[in-house]
């Protein structure tokens, strides 16, 4: 497991109250794997509201990623609906979880607010 | 191009010329595509070495064909011993039965052969052709020839079954069959297509709708879809012929999608089989009247797909509704942006639109309820990552320069939005129609604030705001000299003159002036832009003016429902009635099945309206324009708990009723008739 996938589990509770603003409720389980082992992550999901344990719960949907790509993404280096849609991953169960939780991942090192890009550009272009 | 028959089931459709063949192409999507991945490239029937030839094509249903084939070109003295049908149907599998027939006195012996051969293109990819990263492997079974591509972990497979013995190859199947006297021979072809997910399933079983839909169940969902519409009688056969069309082709248009398991409609056959945050909500805002149950799936997909951070691939911002949607191999190795894309930045206020006119027509305060944080939301995207410059504007501005978005606008053509003289403004842009469909979406978001979300002092911000936003937009976009507003503003603020048919939009949202709409009413409906078959995309006086271009002379039907709707809105019945009829009247040419855009021919030079080239259709948001002509029509409007009526029916169009309207007051009839000359 490395460490930025511990840290990001670890925050989930405290940034839930601003991520977790739909109505949804429901619990995903995520099994990393690194090809010999596989880590059971579970995230119970309610509305401003997030739970983390660990071990192989009953869950309403399951994804399962190779531990390097859910540090990509952890890290906002991958996506992960092209991920899913090029088979690198996989998910069984109710989407909605899933589209609840991907709101947990950060954008890509370095993107910049595009109003400021917009204006410099517009600023430059004067 | 022309001479192709389609038939479609969701987002899987079949492209095959007019004997059923497919053979590649690269210019037009020929085949058998799902989800994005063309399955079959080629698919040639041939008898004793030939190609056939078609005496006729049934096509009457869009999921089912068959064709009525002879060998050799038929002529005069066609006298064939021999003859094959083709009936063919797309279920969650493509299924052809072929027969052949001898018509002779005496034993025959045939070979008939079927080549095949699968691609496995990505949609993207037919344009514009690239190695396939992947490799593709061929497996000779038992009566079935398996076609595989992988690439990774990506996984797509065709199977290609026949129940009669087959002598299968690596190109395809031949059959040696003997027919006795006036006797026939069959086989059945079973085509699967296998999209591999969670360890070798195939995703789409896990579909709670799909299951095995049989042809039966189809024709079943279709005709519930079409029973559950209101019913409509009319003397104007073009509207009875659009709204039957209409309504059949809808129903084809929905597909299940693979990432919630609901059903959507698609935008268009054949490039745009998928989810499109913009065409998906203003088709919906057609239907809304006649098929609400189509509506909380799409809200609660786009809700669920909505931006949460910045991507600068894919253009998404948080807050920011989709605009692309696709599920290919080029989405999913990302070197296409659709995973899903975001470059429209109109489809975030359409999506506060749509959810506000919802509740209006149905009364379901639940869904508001739900979605109140996705709306929010949205409605802070506008304030926020929407007005790049911070001039209180929606502007846009891709920030993919491989293969994003120059216009993100419904004009998103790359010459689409210019001066008056034909120069190119610079970026960021902000179109006027997006201006409107902003200050509409404050307004509705105000109500649902105050009726649902229990906030009123978020409300009354909502409404300064929009006043402010009118006010600003009435100094800044209108042309004094010129009398119109203008296409958009320029990076500078200065604004971009043209002439174009978005002027029409803005009298939907209400944003224009009262004391202006009179004017804005007289361009639409006077010769440089209106063709007698519609509103041109760009009057015909402008430098980019032509015809056949894309978003810069041609007519859309779509464009013309938003601006009936928005004369009608401003009083301006007559003219508004006026797009109505001439819509419908260019629908015959189309047997009833409105393209996704036609030529800006003057009416009077072609007499009928010419197709766009390329146009798409069916064409979701097409199709759903005689549904909103209609409702303009016969003046259907939500007020309270009831439907208000107040028809204004164009001249000579007679009596139309309209029974079974849903709606938050149960069902009702609407009835109009022709005013006579003397009422007018």
């Amino acid at each position: 497991m490395t460490e930025a996938t511990e840290q990001f589990f670890e925050t989930l509770p405290a940034r839930a109250p601003q991520v977790l603003r739909a109505p949804v409720g429901g619990t995903l389980r995520i099994d990393l794997s690194d090809g010999h082992s596989t880590a059971h992550w579970v995230i119970r999901m309610r509305p401003g509201n997030a739970e983390v344990s660990q071990g192989p719960d009953e869950a309403d949907a399951i994804w399962y990623c190779g531990v390097d790509l859910f540090e990509r993404l952890v890290t906002g280096r991958a996506q992960a609906l092209a991920a899913l849609f090029r088979n690198e991953s996989t998910y069984t169960g109710n989407v909605v979880l899933l589209l609840a939780f991907r709101r947990f991942f950060p954008p890509a090192p370095g993107t910049r607010d595009p109003r400021e890009v917009a204006r410099e550009h517009v600023r430059r272009a004067r | 191009m022309k001479e192709l028959v389609s038939i479609l089931d969701g987002n899987t459709f079949l492209v095959s010329d007019r004997r059923g063949d497919i053979e590649p192409s690269l210019d037009f999507p020929t085949g058998l595509f799902a989800f994005d991945t063309r399955f079959l490239s080629s698919w040639l029937l041939m008898l004793d070495g030939e190609r056939l030839h078609a005496l006729s094509i049934d096509d009457a249903e869009s999921y089912r064909t068959r064709y009525f084939l002879v060998p050799g070109e038929p002529n005069h003295f066609l006298d064939t011993k021999v003859s094959v049908i083709r009936s063919r149907a797309i279920g969650d599998s493509f299924d052809e039965e072929l027969t052949v027939l001898n018509h002779s006195g005496q034993e025959m012996t045939f070979t008939v052969r079927v080549e095949i051969g699968a691609d496995f293109a990505d949609l993207f990819e037919i344009k514009d052709t690239q190695r396939k990263q992947g490799h593709h492997t061929v497996r000779i079974e038992q009566d079935a020839l398996r076609l595989t591509y992988r690439r990774e972990a990506f996984h797509r497979e065709t199977v290609v079954r026949s129940s009669a013995p087959a002598a299968v190859d690596k190109m395809g199947m031949t059959f040696s069959v003997r027919i006795g006297p006036h006797g026939e021979w069959t086989t059945r072809l079973k085509v699967s297509t296998v999209i591999y997910g969670a360890r070798g399933e195939d995703v789409r079983t896990r579909l709670p709708l799909a299951g095995s839909r049989s042809t039966t169940a189809i024709q079943a969902e279709h005709a519930e879809f079409v029973t559950n519409a209101p019913k409509l009688g009319c003397d104007c056969e073009p509207l009875a012929g659009a709204y039957r069309r209409s309504l059949e082709d809808l129903a084809a248009l929905r597909y299940e999608s693979i990432a919630l398991g609901v059903r959507l409609m698609a935008a268009g056959l054949p490039w745009f089989m998928t989810l499109f945050g913009r065409d998906s909500i203003i088709t919906s805002l057609q239907v809304l009247p006649f098929l609400p149950e189509i509506i909380p799936p799409t809200l609660t997909m786009l809700a669920g797909l909505q931006g949460h951070r910045l991507d600068d691939f894919r253009d998404e911002e948080p807050g920011k509704i989709l605009h692309e949607l696709r599920y290919g191999e080029t989405a999913g190795f990302e070197e296409q942006p659709h995973s899903p894309y975001y470059g429209s930045a109109d489809s975030t206020p359409l999506f506060v639109i749509l959810l506000d006119e919802y509740e209006r027509w149905t009364g379901d305060r639940q869904l508001v309820e739900q979605l109140e944080s996705a709306a929010r939301a949205a409605l802070a995207w506008i304030d926020t990552y929407g007005d790049l410059l911070g001039t209180g504007y929606l502007w846009y501005q891709t920030r993919n320069s491989r293969n994003g978005l120059e216009n993100q606008c419904w004009k998103d053509s790359w010459d689409a939005i210019s001066y008056s003289d034909g120069r190119l403004p610079s970026f960021p842009r902000a179109t006027c129609e997006m201006q409107g469909y902003a200050y509409d979406a404050k307004l509705r978001g105000a109500r649902m604030a105050r009726l649902f979300w229990n906030d009123p002092q978020y409300a009354d911000r909502l409404e300064r705001e929009a006043a402010e936003l009118k006010e600003r937009f009435n100094r800044d976009f209108w042309l004094p000299e010129k009398e119109y507003y203008a296409l958009a503003l320029d990076s500078d603020g200065t604004p971009v003159d043209a002439l174009s048919s978005n002027i029409g939009h803005l009298l939907w949202s209400g944003i224009v002036d009262e004391s202006r709409a009179a004017r804005v009413a007289e361009h639409l409906l006077g010769p440089r832009l209106f063709s007698g078959w519609g509103v041109r995309t760009l009057a015909d006086d402008q430098g980019r003016y032509n015809p056949i271009g894309y978003h810069v002379g041609t007519v859309w039907p779509f464009d013309n429902s938003l601006i009936a709707w928005g004369l009608w809105k401003y009083g301006f019945r007559q003219e508004a009635g006026q797009i109505c009829e001439s819509i419908l009247a260019a629908s015959r040419y189309f047997a009833g099945r409105l393209p996704e855009a036609f030529a800006g021919y003057e009416r009077s030079l072609t007499e009928y309206p010419v197709q766009y080239p390329t146009a798409c259709s069916p064409q979701a948001w097409s199709a759903g324009t005689p549904l909103l002509l209609l409702r303009v029509m016969l003046g259907l409007e939500p007020e309270g708990e009831h439907l208000i009526i107040d028809p204004y029916v164009p001249h000579g169009m007679g009596r139309m009723e309209l029974l079974d309207i849903p709606g938050r007051w149960g069902r009702v009839d609407a009835l109009g008739r022709s005013r006579t000359r003397e009422e007018e």
